[in-house]
């Protein structure tokens, strides 16, 4: 999707990590970072103790009780089951950081792998790597998922792991052009006459640098992956019911815009708070690890 | 400079967009120029019947373009329709129809046996590949003598054909016109109905208008000479929330609602309801039986009591629906109700404990049953993509957790759910069907059953299989209520819910009249002014 | 260059063999097909047996899987996609109008991105950290930090319902707007960052300096001196996204009742209908690889300092 965009843009910044401790002094210092970090701070906070505070229990029906408005009792009302809506949100934050944590591990884990193979390897290994990463960037997005399906059945975890694999791709791409623009550097070289395998030159010199771009890339692909798995609740092919994934209970909710708008409005701010303070944070870890912004 | 530039912007922008403000599209309000505009869920694939099973494409066909034999009335007895009458042979085996003469085709051709004829070898003629042969069952030749007569000869009496004639998929096109139009005749079909197709948007918009040569021979019709309406436009708006706000904003003349947006509009003196409470679907629970425990009667019976059919009622449906203790839906043509007020399952929880204890189940930790040490735990699957059917499960669920047997609830989309019913290791499922012929029944539970999950039973599977055969209205119906007696007994289905067809309609709309079916009789419609 | 581009060219020809290959493999993974998703839930397989099989017989489904592929390829050789189980009509005839629905929504739709992204781009490069920039990236972060869905009902609900700017079932060019502002504001969050990014690397180097130095006004600095150069690097994302929009918005086409071919992919879906699939999944990755092709021949054209290698 338009994460793709992100993987020519980083590729060009070229940035350079200068230490952990100075990145987290220069995010502090970032309105977007603060304002960003706090929020998903918060998510990641209550997807932990989110079942200690949570009023009621995001899975018990209780019919009488339908469709409330937000009141005292129920913060975010109560939905089409009687459940109430503020414990759902709550649960909710783990399948948030559940599918931002699995879909860019599985995305970055393969990808940052084939990037490296890719770029430091042979000529055929980066002609047929890449081809097949073409494949896969080319196929339409929604039929790429419904072959993951296809194979797995409906459920959160295969929407995961679809958005994963759709994911690969960019961080191939991403990886290859900076280890190509690495390779042949000075201390690369320098390597490589001390006796150096090629293993030992990708892992241990290759990948240090290339660090700070998967890092930036990575808080725009988790939003993208965030999104793209609910949308495929929309097709109901991801997260099943009566799971409180925010996706699942926005798509759940849509007949009643109109009649307990709570119900959609709720679980969609919710998408909307995570995604942005990832973008904000993403926007300021770009800013802090490019050398070019003034 | 810059700041300038930005607020100037700013000041343009807010002054032109309340400039694109158009009133909202209203039909126009002349009684001889009424424009009626529908709600389609989604675009028809085809207007050609004998290409499609699907319910849209038989909407749109059945109520507005085409014609059929035959129709049913409100006691679900079949009426002429096209045809002024009909004879059965002593065998069962040939039905001779008379027809209506001077009947004409929207584009001028006569209606007369031969162009009925040529409908139904189309659907026979294999390399048509009709989806619509699965209707005709032992049907094997169709002649016509003369014009007006029509004569069906079948290999083995098939009792459920009338109610199949009687459905659009059996309306009759033009043989003129399918010869003329060729493959793109699904885009331009002609028919006897009271409309004719005038423009169609694919995917957007169909534009019908009235049939100069229509003549209306329906019996339950009010009004008997052409449609009030001169036009009907059909549009198709898939999202929910976006037809309610057209039908609010006046742009819909008429829409079905969803179940929870009623309570909401019913209050609103903006629309007239129209409830039709005698429907043809069933929500129904089935089980596995080719494997324990559900092989046994008794673990059937005591899940069927252990649902609160009310409960269900007041959740998934918010009380637009009634609860169902017989096999058949309520619009079914022989559906009896007091089979169910017999022999149906009541809520009846101690009941259903009763009978799992008699069975060997005794209570084990954590509220759940347990025999054989093994925990009461079955898989409880169903379709996804629907609410009033996720919150069905949530409460079937809850039922039975009271009586301490535990689900887990599996749904996938449709295309996936019921080819994986055929594998076995499923325990119970909801479903829901829709038929207008009480065949349903044998066609769904007659061993080895649709799914191949239903255990053979002599006696029950001789019943079903004499119900298809009486060709005789009232032999059959004693028939079917044998079948339901039968299956309500051996607790093969545990009948749920029905819900039912809830329409608004603008407030100065009258007569928007269903027939038996719930198929619109869109000629009667009239708009005040 | 002209071997490199006839070796690119070249390339594009095993992308789409693997393609047509992976959709081949699904198909025979997928437990139904058309005919059988056409008959559940209405008709019982013992009623539909015969119609069932008529119809695999028809279109050639009852085949195994390497005959069906050579079929379908020898079809595409004279341009026939196969004909749609479902519609009874030609593949071709089914995408072909829808594309042309899509083409519409993705041209007005960019035009759209490129215009908010774009200025607020400027607008938070030219006020960096400051609340205007926080502002301007809000602006341009809205669209995509929304589920689309979400973003779609609630601009219907808002524009259609609420103000009533627009009826809710609309006609003609009106049909176009919502949905395209949607997918447009959704769209204009990547060119906003690149046009920030690129804008601020412009507006440091020396000879913005020169120029400011020199009297040049703030507005002709921003918008004739460093816009056209901040530019290719957008060219190059928008190209990206026509290549990505080009298989279909599905959401927003969906909601909007927008008939392109992300609203036909969603219901050949529903269908199980292949041929439809199919010929869904060429077209749209066969615009994806082709655009890429463009892009790439373009930009090493333009800016031969580029190396080969890093495209």
């Amino acid at each position: 999707m338009s994460a793709a965009l992100m993987a020519g843009e980083i590729a060009e910044a070229a940035p350079r990590a200068t230490g952990w401790r100075w990145l987290l002094r220069q995010l502090l210092r970032h309105k977007q970072a603060q304002i960003g970090g706090t929020v998903l701070l918060v998510i990641v906070v209550c997807a932990f103790i989110g079942p200690y505070i949570a009023p009621y229990d995001p899975l018990k029906v209780d019919a009488l009780n339908r469709l409330l408005p937000p009141s005292g009792a129920h913060w975010f009302g109560t939905d089409e089951l009687g459940r109430d809506m503020f414990s759902r949100i709550l649960f909710g934050t783990r399948y948030f950081a559940l599918i931002c944590l699995v879909s860019v591990s599985i995305a970055a884990g393969f990808g940052v792998l084939l990037g490296l193979i890719a770029g430091a390897g042979s000529y055929w290994g980066d002609m047929a790597i890449m081809r097949a990463m073409d494949v896969v960037l080319a196929f339409p997005f929604i039929l790429l998922i419904l072959a993951v399906v296809a194979v797995l059945g409906p459920s959160l975890w295969t929407a995961m792991i679809a958005v994963g694999i759709a994911g690969v791709p960019n961080y191939a791409r991403l990886v290859r052009g900076e280890v190509l623009s690495v390779k042949h550097e000075e201390y690369v070289e320098a390597m490589r006459a001390l006796g150096a395998g090629p293993v030992r030159i990708m892992f241990g010199t290759v990948l240090p640098n290339v660090v700070s771009a998967i890092v930036v890339y990575t808080s725009y692909a988790m939003p993208v992956a965030v999104l793209s798995a609910s949308a495929l609740s929309f097709l109901g092919l991801g997260a099943q019911p009566p799971l409180p994934e925010w996706g699942a209970m926005v798509v759940g909710g849509r007949t009643f815009l109109r009649t307990a708008w709570w119900v959609v409005a709720c679980p969609g701010m919710a998408i909307f708070v995570g995604v942005f303070s990832c973008n904000l944070l993403g926007n300021a870890l770009r800013d802090v690890l490019d050398p070019r912004g003034t | 400079m810059f700041r300038r530039m930005v607020l100037l912007a700013a000041t343009l922008g807010c002054l032109v967009a309340p400039a694109w403000r158009t009133p909202a599209r209203a039909a126009p309000a002349r009684a001889a120029d009424t424009v009626l505009h529908f709600r389609l869920g989604e675009d028809p694939e085809t207007l050609y019947n004998i290409k499609s099973l699907s319910l849209t494409v038989n909407s749109v066909l059945g109520a507005y373009l085409l014609e059929r034999l035959v129709y049913f009335d409100a006691t679900g007895t079949p009426q002429p329709w096209l045809a002024t009458g009909w004879t059965v042979s002593d065998d069962q085996k040939v039905v001779t129809f008379k027809l209506r003469s001077g009947v004409v085709f929207s584009d001028g051709t006569p209606f007369n046996a031969a162009a009925a004829k040529s409908q139904f070898d189309l659907v026979l003629d294999k390399a048509n590949a009709s989806p619509l042969l699965s209707r005709l069952g032992t049907l094997r030749k169709v002649e016509a003598p003369d014009p007006t007569t029509l004569v069906f000869s079948f290999s083995a009496p098939y009792a459920p054909f009338f109610a199949n004639i009687a459905q659009a998929g059996f309306g009759f096109n033009s043989p003129t016109a399918i010869a003329k139009s060729g493959d793109q005749y699904g885009r331009n079909p002609v028919g006897t109905g009271p409309y004719m197709l005038k423009s169609w948007v694919p995917g957007t918009e169909i534009t019908l208008v009235r049939n100069p040569h229509f003549q209306q021979f329906r019996g339950d019709a009010l009004n008997k000479g052409a449609p009030y309406a001169s036009q009907v436009v059909l549009t198709v708006i898939s999202e929910e929330a976006v037809a309610q706000a057209a039908l609010e904003s006046g742009e819909l003349t008429a829409a079905n609602v969803a179940a929870d947006a009623i309570d909401r509009m019913v209050q609103n003196p903006q629309f007239h309801t129209v409830i039709n409470k005698v429907v043809t679907n069933l929500y129904f629970v089935e089980f596995n039986e080719t494997h324990p425990p559900f092989n046994d009667p008794a673990m059937r019976q005591a899940v069927s009591f252990a649902i609160n059919r009310d409960a269900v009622v007041k959740a998934a449906f918010n009380g637009y629906a009634h609860t169902a203790n017989d096999p058949l839906a309520n619009g079914i043509p022989g559906y009896d109700a007091a089979i169910g007020a017999k022999y149906g399952p009541t809520f009846d929880p101690a009941a259903a404990k009763a009978l799992l204890a008699k069975a060997g189940w005794t209570p084990g930790p954590d509220g759940k049953l347990v025999k054989d040490g093994k925990a009461a735990m079955f898989s409880l699957k169903s379709y996804s993509g629907f609410e009033v059917v996720d919150r069905t499960l949530s409460v079937i669920q809850s039922n039975l957790a009271d009586i301490g047997i535990g689900t887990k609830i599996e749904t996938a989309d449709w295309g996936s759910f019921y080819p994986s019913l055929l594998k076995p290791d499923w325990d119970i499922d909801l479903m829901r069907w829709t038929s207008s012929d009480p065949s349903i029944l044998s066609l769904l539970f007659r061993s080895p059953g649709h799914r191949k999950a239903t255990l053979e039973n002599a006696a029950q599977d001789d019943i079903l299989d004499r119900c298809n055969t009486l060709m005789d209205q009232k032999a059959r119906t004693a028939c079917v209520g044998e079948a339901q007696i039968s299956l309500l007994q051996t607790a093969t289905i545990a009948p749920v819910a029905s819900d039912w067809v809830v329409i608004f309609t603008q407030a100065n709309v009258k007569d928007y009249n269903l027939d038996f079916f719930n198929n619109l009789i869109p000629g009667d419609i009239q708009v005040a002014e | 260059m002209l071997r490199y581009t006839l070796r690119r060219i070249l390339l594009t020809v095993p992308v789409i063999v693997g393609i047509l290959l992976v959709t081949f493999a699904i198909k025979s993974l997928i437990p139904t097909d058309a005919v059988t998703a056409m008959f559940e839930g209405q008709v019982t397989e013992a009623e539909g047996q015969q119609a069932i099989a008529n119809m695999r017989a028809k279109y050639g489904l009852d085949q195994p899987w390497y005959v069906q592929f050579g079929r379908y390829v020898e079809g595409l050789s004279h341009g026939d996609l196969g004909t749609s189980v479902r519609t009874t009509r030609p593949v071709l005839d089914e995408i072909g109008f829808r594309y042309l629905k899509t083409l519409q929504l993705t041209f007005t739709a960019l035009g759209v991105a490129l215009l908010v992204g774009v200025t607020s781009g400027i607008v938070a490069a030219y006020r960096k950290d400051s609340w205007l920039d926080v502002t301007a990236t809000t602006i341009s972060l809205f669209g995509i930090s929304m589920p689309a869905f979400f973003f779609s009902l609630l601009v219907i609900m808002v524009f259609s319902v609420w103000l009533k700017w627009l009826p809710v079932m609309p006609r003609g060019w009106e049909a176009l707007l919502l949905p395209a502002v949607t997918l447009g504001l959704i769209e204009a969050a990547p060119l906003a960052r690149v046009t920030r990014s690129s804008m601020l690397e412009i507006l440091g180097r020396e000879y913005m300096r020169a120029a400011r130095a020199k009297g040049v006004g703030e507005a002709a600095l921003l918008l004739r001196h460093a816009l056209p150069n901040a530019l290719l690097a957008v060219a190059t994302i928008v190209g990206l996204q026509i290549g990505h929009l080009l298989s279909g918005a599905f959401i927003i086409e969906v909601i909007f009742g927008w008939r392109g071919i992300g609203e036909l992919a969603v219901r050949a879906i529903e269908w199980r209908d292949f041929a439809i699939t199919q010929g869904i999944i060429l077209i749209g990755s066969g615009t994806f690889v082709m655009l890429n092709l463009v892009i790439d021949l373009l930009y090493t054209w333009i800016d031969p300092r580029i190396s080969y290698e890093t495209a």
